[in-house]
């Protein structure tokens, strides 16, 4: 039995490493690359490790995309504020409250998740032309939040669905406004849960690539991702490059799962039970 | 934005002021509690209008329009009937990126499933370095969805490809094939690549639901004898099925709205082979410069991704009951 456990034990650790090496080989991958010269990758061969690693792609990348990834920055900032506005007090309210809407709320919120991004995109291009918000911050902050919005009032809701209501209860009893019990009582107590939907929020605003391709017809501003884009339409001239712009496009994802990583669990198991 | 929540602050603390009769008074502050409650639904509802109700109907709206680049200066334009959906939908190119999309999708659930839970019942065993890997599964997800493509396209190059260099070295080939230059290759690159995106979310959500079956179940079934595979399928399975139809639900409607990985990869061609549904909306509206076929495509894709709606309301039920209070 222990024989056959332990033997369990090495088929299944195998496979599992074996699978994760290819799910991790893209990243590995991208890294590598970042340090080859244009001409070594697209050469006649591939280089499992680079020839002659250097970092010139980073030292281009870095004099000439500084102002992309500080737009990148901005928008993932504003998505994220954005978001936490629009969500916490919605999710506090359906959370605490007894509307005779609720259910169709939650409803229509479900809904909300399901929607295209190119749906919304196109009419608010349309749109955005009209209300002079093309090309502009505002306009695209307020699309990218759209990842972000309805998952957030729905995982913020669940979590504070689960916290004590004798505390609240307590709150009231002592006098406390609406408006204090949520702002000194809910906030503090739903660290964790705002935590998660903050980071859901940055990395939606940092990754978004539909909005942004559709929204800002150049010139003005532009983030990473559109960048990346951009570069990758002369793929063979900047494929260097275009990977170290990589790097640093995945950089602060990786940081803030890394540094968060204890309060996403904490998020997510309220959360995921309820989607 | 934050004016409507002060005004609810406001509203809340104005509320207990005496009133001449008591009976008047209870009422009004009833009254300005439920506007100060409701206060706190302006920010979002205002929001869910501008972001997603405006832009759905409008969407419709333009969907039935006579557009053409001239008329984007007008919020609106002649009305052309269904001329937008004959156009497209009534298009042979339409309809093969329709089948594309149907064998994506399909393919996508089907081997995301097989690959997820056979990585999360691996996972289940106890081996050295297993929480490790187990978090590192997440690592695609890291990656932002253009990302991914553009890495996938360098690998899947046609000399300096990884791939390529793989297969000749294994033996397998003796020519590099084409991946991204001839149309069923290129498809075949795009499925696999939003394969390997969607394996994380399908491990990590059935490793928990695993994880959360009742030993004791577990261990009943093993003292009876059972032998793995009807351990799995007459026990394990059953017990976590609504968390297997959650994963698909949220598996298809991510899957039939994919986009980003498209246009890294391949950009739709070589010869539309990679078209999805939204990267060819995209097309019409944003390269063909004709937003009502544009707004048709997308109400079709709209009405594909709602058809999702139904079963993850159901799945979700148990949130829509009111509040604590």
């Amino acid at each position: 039995m222990n024989r056959r456990r332990r033997l369990t034990a090495v088929i299944a650790g195998t496979g599992a490493f074996a699978a994760l090496a290819v799910l991790l080989f893209p990243l590995y991958a991208v890294i590598i690359a970042s340090l080859e010269t244009n001409s070594q990758l697209i050469g006649t061969s591939y280089n499992w490790y680079p020839p002659t690693p250097n970092l010139d792609n980073y030292r281009q990348v870095i004099t000439t995309q500084g102002s992309h990834l500080v737009s990148s920055l901005i928008i993932a900032i504003g998505t994220t504020l954005l978001t936490l506005a629009v969500s916490l007090p919605a999710a506090h309210a359906l959370a605490r409250y007894r509307f005779r809407v609720t259910a169709a709320i939650v409803g229509s919120l479900l809904v909300a998740q399901i929607l295209p991004s190119i749906v919304i995109a196109n009419s608010l291009f349309v749109l955005y032309h009209k209300l002079h918000l093309l090309n502009s911050y505002a306009g695209l902050i307020l699309a990218d939040a759209t990842y972000a919005v309805p998952f957030s009032i729905l995982v913020l809701r669940a979590f504070m669905l689960s916290l004590p209501s004798d505390v609240l209860q307590a709150a009231r009893v002592d006098g406390a406004t609406e408006w204090n019990t949520f702002l000194r009582v809910v906030l503090p107590m739903s660290r964790s849960a705002i935590i998660t939907v903050a980071l859901f929020a940055f990395l939606n605003g940092w990754g978004d690539f539909i909005f942004a391709l559709t929204l800002l017809s150049g010139g003005t501003f532009q983030p990473v991702t559109l960048s990346i884009y951009n570069y990758i339409g002369e793929f063979t001239q900047n494929l260097g490059a275009a990977m170290a712009l990589a790097v640093f496009a995945v950089l602060p994802a990786a940081m803030m799962l890394i540094a968060a990583q204890r309060y996403i669990a904490a998020g997510l198991t309220v959360g995921s039970v309820k989607g | 934005m934050t004016g409507t929540i002060r005004g609810g602050q406001a509203a809340a603390t104005q509320a207990p002021r005496p009133a001449p009769r008591a009976a008047q008074s209870a009422h009004r502050r009833a009254l300005m509690m439920r506007y100060a409650r409701l206060a706190f639904l302006v920010p979002a509802g205002a929001y869910v209008l501008f972001a997603f109700a405006v832009p759905v109907v409008y969407n419709l709206i333009l969907s039935f329009e006579q557009t053409s680049p001239a008329t984007i200066a007008d919020l609106f334009a002649p009305f052309a009937g269904l001329a937008n959906y004959t156009a497209t939908v009534g298009q042979s190119a339409t309809q093969s990126v329709l089948l594309h999309t149907l064998f994506f999708t399909v393919g996508s659930l089907v081997f995301q499933f097989l690959i997820g839970f056979s990585l999360a019942l691996l996972f289940q065993v106890k081996f050295p370095l297993g929480v490790l890997g187990r978090s590192l599964v997440i690592v695609p997800w890291l990656l932002p969805f253009l990302i991914t493509g553009t890495i996938f396209r360098f690998l899947f190059q046609l000399e300096a490809g990884a791939v390529n260099q793989l297969l000749s070295a294994l033996g397998l080939i003796s020519q590099p094939i084409g991946f991204l230059l001839t149309p069923h290759w290129a498809f075949t690159v795009v499925l696999i690549t939003n394969i390997w995106l969607g394996i994380p979310f399908f491990t990590v959500l059935l490793y928990s639901a695993l994880q959360d079956v009742p030993p004791e179940i577990k261990e009943a079934a093993l003292i009876d004898g059972a032998s793995f595979w009807p351990r799995l399928t007459r026990v394990t399975l059953p017990i976590i099925r609504p968390v297997i139809e959650v994963t698909f639900v949220l598996g298809f409607v991510f899957t039939v709205k994919v986009f980003d990985i498209v246009i890294g990869l391949t950009n739709g061609g070589p010869a539309n082979s990679t078209q999805l549904i939204a990267t060819w909306a995209y097309n019409l509206s944003f390269q063909q410069f004709d937003y009502g076929a544009g707004a048709a495509v997308n109400t079709v894709l709209l009405l594909i991704a709602l058809l999702a709606a139904p079963i993850y309301i159901r799945l979700n039920r148990s949130s829509l009951r009111a509040g604590v209070t």
